[in-house]
């Protein structure tokens, strides 16, 4: 058997990544594994309520986390989709939804059909034709064990870490309190060797993970592996973040995108308040005018002073350097506009456990590690800029810079395809899958000048026929489902609450 | 939706070549969009095809059932026989062999191949071959073939070449493909665009289309001839150049798998058909004369041969556009890579699935083609790495050609692949691989290259359980095996050969 060199994990920072890491590490390889994690009370952690992406339920079998205790303890609520207003003209709305669009097949997929069926003077609209595009319209919801519904969550992120951390810490994880005061590495190879903190304690490792957020303590400011700066292409810069109370009768199952002036503004909803905030760039706007125009129309009374946060988007260009792995903030940063913050948390944990250098961390793991990560958070990218590219408006200087911009050649092909074609073809690092690319391409009024002729194979009674079947049997379903509001009611209360209500012992 | 979104700018679809890849297009096309093209196919019975008995991969089968085509019949049709892998034998020393079969290794999680655990228990000293926990391996090994739900295989074919493009004529020409008899004498390009207009043909007939398929093997009288395409030379990393192919009579044995047996400079297939055994020695001419080349393959032949051996020079790469203009390149014409892991009718076949689900039905052909061209390089780059595999990872200094594969320098891809599986026993399947996570394994462990790590997922499991999981998964295997007719009698029930 191999020699195990790497035993001891020590994770600098606690948050969502922090957490999100020392309960996959500790619940998947905690036999093998001496993890700490250290961080600071006083050091204040920047998920703000958040949106989360469908993986997260798979991370989440990965960890073996009751979904009822979860969202309970979180406060958490199910997300279908992302409600997009105003972005390709002022007045316009589309859902991306996490669901499946009709039925494809090998030869094409549905919405060739669609595209046909619209040519022709018929059909309706795409996500008519969408089990969670027409749930999430209605506020409606349900899940059981046999359902094949795709959903994702809102939680309080907070409240998310501090779960986590109940459970890693029963799974054996050492938490350190306090700050971080030294980094010192082996003067030769360049290695981390350990974590100096403020109160001298020395805390040693044989792979570190770096979750201190922007400034990257050990990936950036000891091992300086580099920024990419992705402005360009993504100009927003900063975001302010408030919470409301929240009118609890009607949550919708979905997260709300409203291109404003310099920027959009986000609103989540938990079961018991409401994130909200606008993200916007510098560039063309005012901290001071976004303050005012956020509070201007708050829905619900404030629960906390607005929070200013200041970030620079792209990518750390290498995320494992020598014996450190950053994860979330310290890797890199793509705004929120499609909620992959946790995906890419999570995403990076996964492909950590699957390249685990137990033996040391050779060059060729590294490579691999970093080449996947790259590809994943490029694709990330190219979906969240398709947003801002295809936009029609020229109401102000930002939306007509972002219709004027140049995008990344990637994004130019996929897009030139789509129009000539209406093909969108899956890659495999896209986490965004065909069924998002086209929502949103359709929402952003991108039209194809041509379509693949499988509908022509069928009569166009034949084609009206099965496409009116699909969006009635599907709004016959969705009829059936409880609201959203009494799906959480019933699923996440407290166990001796839910007694109460059904009466059971 | 902007006007004219249904308009269809491509109707005429010509395919200029029969054989293999002209008749699987030909099919294709006819099978999943028949109703909205004219297709026709222009061949002469002058000009032969280069098929010399062909080895498949599984992935026939997915094409087959797009088809609609039936096994038996199919089999029967085709003197076929059933394929569980291919044994190589003195690839990395001589007197080595392995198999690479196509059934899975074990159990695989999300967090590592099976390997990992297997690698665990040789450090430990328990633990069979890696074949041991495969059962399509097993069932090579033993001449063994069933098809049982109980006992699932994953499994291709040998079969006729000549007689499947026959085979694939007489299933489809009925539907609606105009077959043309002749030689084509020109090509006609528009004078502006230079896009293909029409073929003519030496009797005069002018063919006129939207759309033309280059099936006309090597020479790419469209792709290369017409549109000068360009072809991108490999040889520097897969230096064979020559295949001497020739048949003999049936053996005592039907072994369900393909024998590729390393020579002095190249190595001999031996294919089993149910009627004759396909035999050849692929080779490279620097180092091995056309008269030793048939030298060697006549002194490892077993029976006598049933014509002269017949000579193919070819030159390894690929067209650097396969998709030009309107012509799309299959087969031959769009590149060729030696057929040590039988992929050549696999490329055909998702060349056509690739143009039925990218059909330029609108006639904008600029993005499609682009993405097309893309897509069919990454993925022959692919294959391209698994193939230089073999070679590279040779210990054999016997002969010149061993010492020059052995030290040839591969692409980064592959060096990136081998460095890694060597590091840190990490396999994995790219998206745009064909060959699985299994198959690597299978060839990188068989050619002597085994980790100096690996995952640890095997240690939580703990030594004892592993050690009954690894005895139980082999006996399971042996047990199925025990169970399964001898291949030679599966095939006599299931698809004896028609007549010839």
């Amino acid at each position: 058997m191999t020699a195990q060199t790497v035993k001891k994990v020590v994770i600098a920072g606690g948050g969502t990544s922090g957490w999100c890491a020392a309960a996959a590490l500790s619940k998947q390889m905690g036999t093998l594994l001496d993890i700490t994690l250290i961080e600071s009370e006083e050091i204040g952690t920047v998920g703000v309520g958040e949106a989360t992406f469908p993986t997260v339920r798979t991370f989440h079998k990965i960890i073996d986390i009751d979904e009822r205790e979860f969202l309970r303890v979180t406060r958490g609520s199910i997300k279908l989709g992302i409600s997009y207003e105003n972005w390709a003209r002022i007045g316009d709305r589309y859902i991306h939804s996490f669901g499946v669009i009709g039925k494809s097949t090998w030869l094409a997929d549905f919405h060739h059909l669609w595209v046909a069926a619209k040519a022709a003077g018929f059909g309706d609209e795409l996500g008519d034709y969408c089990f969670e595009h027409q749930a999430a319209r209605a506020h409606k919801f349900f899940t059981s064990p046999e359902s094949q519904i795709n959903y994702a969550y809102h939680f309080d992120a907070t409240l998310y870490a501090r779960f986590l951390r109940t459970r890693s810490e029963a799974m054996g994880v050492r938490r350190v309190e306090g700050k971080i005061g030294s980094v010192v590495q082996n003067s030769a190879s360049g290695d981390i060797e350990a974590l100096v903190m403020e109160s001298g304690q020395r805390i040693e490792g044989d792979l570190f993970i770096d979750c201190t957020g922007f400034r990257g303590l050990l990936i950036e400011q000891t091992l300086k592996a580099g920024y990419e700066d992705w402005t360009r292409w993504l100009r927003n810069d900063s975001a302010l973040a408030v919470q409301t109370n929240y009118p609890l009768d009607n949550i919708p199952p979905y997260t709300r995108a409203i291109a404003q002036h310099s920027g959009w503004q986000w609103k989540i909803p938990l079961q018991h308040r409401q994130g909200t905030g606008i993200v916007y760039s510098s560039a063309y706007t005012t901290d001071e005018e976004v303050r005012k125009l956020l509070l201007g129309n708050l829905e619900g009374d404030i629960r906390v002073e607005p929070r200013l946060l200041k970030f620079k988007s792209g990518r750390r260009r290498s995320t494992w350097v020598k014996n450190c792995i950053a994860l979330g903030l310290s890797a890199g940063f793509v705004e929120p506009l499609e909620s992959t913050s946790i995906h890419l948390v999570q995403s990076g944990i996964t492909r950590l456990l699957r390249l685990f250098p137990i033996s040391g961390c050779g060059e060729s793991l590294a490579r691999q590690y970093n080449q996947e990560t790259q590809l994943e958070n490029e694709r990330v990218r190219d979906f969240i800029v398709l947003h801002y590219k295809a936009t029609e408006r020229d109401d102000t200087p930002y939306w007509r810079d972002c219709r004027d911009m140049e995008i990344p050649d990637t994004l130019t092909n996929r897009l030139e395809l789509y129009r000539e074609s209406a093909l969108v073809i899956p890659d495999a690092a896209d986490v965004f899958r065909v069924d998002s690319w086209l929502q949103v391409l359709t929402g952003q009024r991108v039209e194809p000048r041509s379509h693949h002729h499988i509908a022509h194979l069928m009569d166009k009674e034949r084609l009206r026929t099965m496409l009116s079947t699909v969006r009635r049997s599907i709004g016959a379903a969705v009829e059936k489902l409880p609201t959203h509001k009494q799906f959480l009611d019933s699923y996440c209360l407290e166990p001796d609450e839910a007694r109460k209500v059904t009466g059971a012992k | 939706m902007g006007t004219g979104v249904s308009n269809q700018a491509v109707r005429r679809v010509v395919i200029a070549g029969g054989g293999t890849a002209g008749w699987t297009v030909a099919a294709g096309l006819a099978q999943q969009l028949g109703q909205l093209l004219d297709i026709t196919l222009v061949e002469s019975e002058e000009i032969g095809t280069v098929g010399v008995g062909e080895a498949t991969i599984p992935t026939i089968r997915t094409f087959h059932a797009l088809l609609g085509i039936d096994e038996r019949e199919f089999m029967s049709a085709t003197q076929a026989t059933f394929k569980l892998g291919i044994a190589f034998e003195n690839w990395a020393r001589t007197g080595d062999r392995y198999i690479h079969a196509f059934g899975d290794i074990g159990k695989t999680t999300w967090m590592g191949g099976f390997h990992n655990m297997w690698l665990m228990a040789k450090a430990a000293g328990f633990g069979g071959d890696l074949g041991d926990y495969c059962l399509e391996h097993q069932a090579a090994d033993a001449d063994k073939f069933a098809i049982a739900s109980s006992t699932p295989m994953n499994y291709a074919f040998h079969l006729d070449a000549g007689l499947y493009a026959r085979f694939l004529r007489r299933k489809f020409e009925a539907r609606g493909i105009k077959r043309v008899e002749g030689k084509i004498a020109s090509v006609v390009q528009n004078p502006e665009s230079g896009f293909v207009e029409a073929l003519v043909m030496e009797s005069g007939q002018r063919i006129e289309g939207e759309l033309f398929i280059d099936c006309t093997g090597f020479r790419g009288l469209l792709i290369e001839q017409t549109l000068k395409a360009g072809y991108e030379d490999w040889r520097h990393w897969l230096p064979t150049d020559s295949a001497l192919a020739v048949q003999t009579p049936s053996a005592n044995r039907t072994p369900p798998y393909t024998r590729a047996i390393a020579r002095s400079a190249g190595w001999q297939w031996r294919i089993p058909l149910q009627n004759r055994v396909g035999n050849g020695l692929v080779f490279c001419s620097a180092h091995l004369t056309e008269e030793q080349a048939r030298t060697e393959l006549a002194d490892n032949l077993v029976g006598t041969p049933l014509f002269e051996p017949r000579l193919i020079r070819y030159v390894t790469g690929r067209r650097r556009k396969t998709w030009d203009k309107n012509v799309v390149a299959m087969g031959l014409a769009s590149g060729f890579m030696e057929p040590l892991e039988s992929t050549s009718i696999h490329l055909i076949q998702i060349a056509v699935t690739r143009l039925i689900k990218m059909f330029p039905f609108g006639g904008n052909f600029a993005a499609l083609s682009a993405n097309y061209n893309a897509q069919t390089n990454i993925e022959l780059e692919r294959i391209r790495d698994f193939i230089v595999l073999h070679y590279k990872l040779t210990e054999r200094d016997d002969t010149p050609f061993w010492r020059g594969c052995r030290d040839i320098s591969i692409p980064d891809s592959l060096a990136q692949r081998l460095a890694l599986f060597h590091e840190s026993g990490f396999a994995y399947m790219a998206a745009d691989d064909l060959f699985s996570i299994t198959s690597w394994v299978f060839v990188m462990v068989g050619q002597r290259l085994m980790p100096q790590q690996y995952h640890h997922m095997g240690a939580m499991l703990g030594e004892e359980r592993l050690r009954n999981a690894l005895d139980s998964l082999n006996s399971n295997i042996k047990r199925a095996v025990d169970g399964m007719p001898y291949h030679r009698d599966f095939l006599q029930r299931y698809c004896p050969a028609e007549a010839v």
